[in-house]
């Protein structure tokens, strides 16, 4: 069934013109079998008239000169006459029932007033191919004709080939037209799914057309108004707590300040800093901040440098060390770029202490930026659901390096809104590595 | 501490922030008077000559920027804004009002206490001659935009820096065609005196260097002076 095409309008179309083309080879050979009839009645008007013109100028002819002008006469095609002293026609088989060909019939009843009908009628041959009519004159020879109807040839009309092909050609233009038409409202649909996938505030389906299609784009687009309304409240919520926690962390941190003891108060601060980050990174992902950054054109190479710098400058070493041509130019929002790929060289110095961050491309119309690092890795099942927001591996290790369970999920949505995208996976002998790729 | 102690107006509308605030404050050795909101601080003005402001961008009935406006319109006291994390926005215009410098809430005391010392510093040394208020840059077709504290390249393509580096392009841009010594330019970017063996700015320079595609060995717009200091050479346009 490999040719039996996957869309509907690849079937609908094929069905279509199979139908219409068995509908109209139908028609068109009715149509020729009827030119067949006509073409054999008109032959048959046409040889009996003929033959009745031949059998009077026969009677009338003085009887040496007889057999001379039937032979010369001027038949119909496929018609031959003679006059001979017996009848020929018994030689083909006479017809039982002359009157049952249209041609013998006709043949037979030559003759005209009484005085001039021939003595003698014999009917010989085969209906349709072949007939032979002897006609006696009244002075005893007979006048023989014989009449083989040319084969009726309906198919070999010039236009007939011609008719079906531009018939057919029509036919398939304008059911390849409909089709498409009725099933463009059905890409129309797919595309706007795939849209909301990424943007649940992508403009809504136009609600126009015949019924059904409107009917399925209202139903699409109060589908996507409940999800947007739904990520809108959460993201609001959301924000709101990040909002009000800012005020009492501000307080605490100002208390800690006036805590005596060191030890304590170096351990408050550093709750409270990693409450900071939660907060930060709760906001940071409600908001979606990235999509309110006007996009321009970064240095992405200086980027990767910057972010490793300022890793470095942090760990008083070089953990972080960058593989990059001199300067790489992509349109991005910076801040929000920034934000994402310093997420994953932070995770790397996190668990593994360092990392080596790779830039390449373009390469059809992407570049890719690696961040490998030779630490500990993750279980292979856990590549995706690390991306769900909030989500931690081995909650005593993730508290211990002070992750908020949102940077992947931050990093991967902004890439996402740049048209890229992120994945990580396990490298061999040990590490990870996370590719994030952008376009050029 | 003969110099009498810098006195600063601190302005938050929740009490015990602007109380801790306050104490934190005077326990680090500065004189402070806390106002809640525009009004309060409109009646505290016109008495008393504050060193520097630290004003919470969200306020009840008049809110920051309105009254950072009043303040640039009374002259030229630094303010240090409190702005909310992810208000881009704020900032940048806040910047761009004459506003000093910006701790995002939640912010960490001494982080603030810090961007006040620099602040004052800052305008210490500039002794009312420089403008630090909010500035664009431009030398050899590159830009520097102080309030979004980014560069971009004579190609129109924004190439990113480090808070140090930023922090060290635009005080050579701010004395462009001044030498700079390590020792000043440590002073001004740390506040505080370098080691004999420091070589935080060396290494500063050379990431600069490098983002602004200046040949290391042969530079042309940071040049190495002799005797251990540099110097932006290029022509500068301020705006």
């Amino acid at each position: 069934m490999t040719l039996w095409p996957r869309s509907i309008a690849g079937r609908t179309f094929l069905v279509l013109l199979v139908g219409l083309f068995a509908v109209q080879v139908i028609a068109l050979t009715i149509h020729a079998l009827d030119r067949v009839e006509m073409q054999r009645a008109q032959q048959a008007r046409e040889a009996i008239g003929r033959a009745a013109a031949l059998w009077r100028a026969v009677l009338m002819a003085d009887p040496g000169r007889r057999d001379a002008i039937a032979r010369g006469f001027d038949l119909a095609e496929g018609m031959v006459a003679s006059v001979d002293p017996r009848p020929l026609a018994p030689d083909h088989g006479l017809l039982a029932e002359p009157m049952g060909d249209r041609l013998a019939q006709g043949l037979a009843r030559i003759g005209g007033p009484p005085h001039m009908r021939p003595r003698e009628v014999l009917v010989g041959g085969e209906p349709r191919r072949l007939v032979t009519v002897s006609l006696r004159l009244p002075d005893g020879p007979w006048l023989n004709i014989t009449a083989r109807p040319p084969t009726p040839r309906p198919w070999s009309s010039p236009g007939f080939l011609a008719a079906l092909a531009l018939m057919t050609a029509a036919v398939a233009g304008l059911s390849f037209w409909a089709v498409r038409r009725t099933t463009r409202p059905i890409r129309d649909l797919a595309a706007a799914a795939e849209r909301l996938g990424r943007d649940v505030n992508a403009p809504r389906l136009p609600e126009t057309g015949p019924a059904e299609v409107a009917q399925a784009a209202a139903a699409f687009n109060t589908m996507a108004d409940r999800i947007s309304r739904f990520v809108a409240d959460r993201t609001t919520m959301l924000a709101a707590i990040g909002h009000d926690l800012r005020t009492p962390i501000t307080r605490l941190r100002l208390r800690a300040e006036f805590v005596e003891d060191e030890a304590t108060r170096a351990k408050i601060l550093a709750d409270l800093d990693e409450m900071e980050r939660m907060v930060a990174g709760t906001l940071a992902f409600a908001r979606d901040e990235a999509a309110a950054e006007p996009m321009g054109r970064v240095d992405l190479a200086a980027l990767l440098r910057t972010i490793a710098d300022e890793a470095n400058d942090v760990a008083g070493e070089e953990v972080v060390s960058v593989v990059a041509p001199d300067h790489l130019v992509v349109e991005a929002r910076p801040v929000a770029l920034k934000r994402a790929l310093a997420n994953l060289v932070g995770n790397a110095v996190a668990y593994a202490g360092g990392c080596v961050v790779r830039l390449s491309g373009p390469d059809r119309g992407l570049v890719s930026i690696t961040v490998e690092d030779e630490g500990p890795g993750i279980p292979e099942a856990e590549s995706e659901r690390v991306f769900q927001p909030f989500h931690r591996l081995e909650p005593s290790r993730s508290r211990e390096t002070g992750g908020t369970g949102l940077g992947l999920p931050i990093a991967r949505t902004i890439l996402r809104g740049h048209g890229g995208d992120l994945a990580i996976r396990n490298r061999s002998p040990k590490g990870l590595v996370a590719t994030a790729t952008l376009p050029a | 501490m003969a110099e009498p102690a810098p006195h600063l107006l601190v302005v938050d509308d929740d009490r015990e922030i602007r109380d801790l605030l306050a104490r934190f404050l005077e326990k680090h050795g500065f004189r402070v008077t806390a106002a809640r909101d525009g009004r309060e601080l409109r009646r505290l003005w016109p008495g008393s000559r504050f060193a520097l402001a630290v004003l919470d961008l969200m306020l009840p009935g008049e809110d920051g920027l309105s009254l950072l406006r009043f303040i640039r319109e009374e002259g030229r006291t630094p303010v240090v804004m409190l702005t909310a994390m992810g208000e881009e926005t704020d900032r940048i215009v806040g910047l761009e009002l004459g506003a000093d410098d910006y701790v995002a809430k939640p912010f960490n005391p001494r982080e603030l206490l810090a961007r006040i010392r620099a602040v004052l510093r800052r305008v210490e040394a500039a002794a009312g001659q420089a403008e630090p208020r909010a500035a664009t840059f431009r030398f050899a077709g590159w830009t520097l935009e102080t309030a979004r504290r980014r560069l971009v390249s004579p190609a129109g393509v924004e190439v990113p820096l480090t808070g140090g580096e930023y922090e060290l392009l635009a005080v050579l841009a701010e004395r462009a065609g001044r030498v700079l010594t390590r020792e000043m330019l440590m002073d001004l970017l740390h506040g505080r005196a370098a080691g004999p063996f420091d070589r935080a700015i060396d290494v500063a320079v050379s990431r600069v260097r490098r983002k602004l595609d200046d040949d290391g060995k042969n530079p042309t717009l940071i040049k190495t002076v002799r005797g251990g200091g540099y110097v932006l050479a290029a022509e500068v346009e301020r705006s």
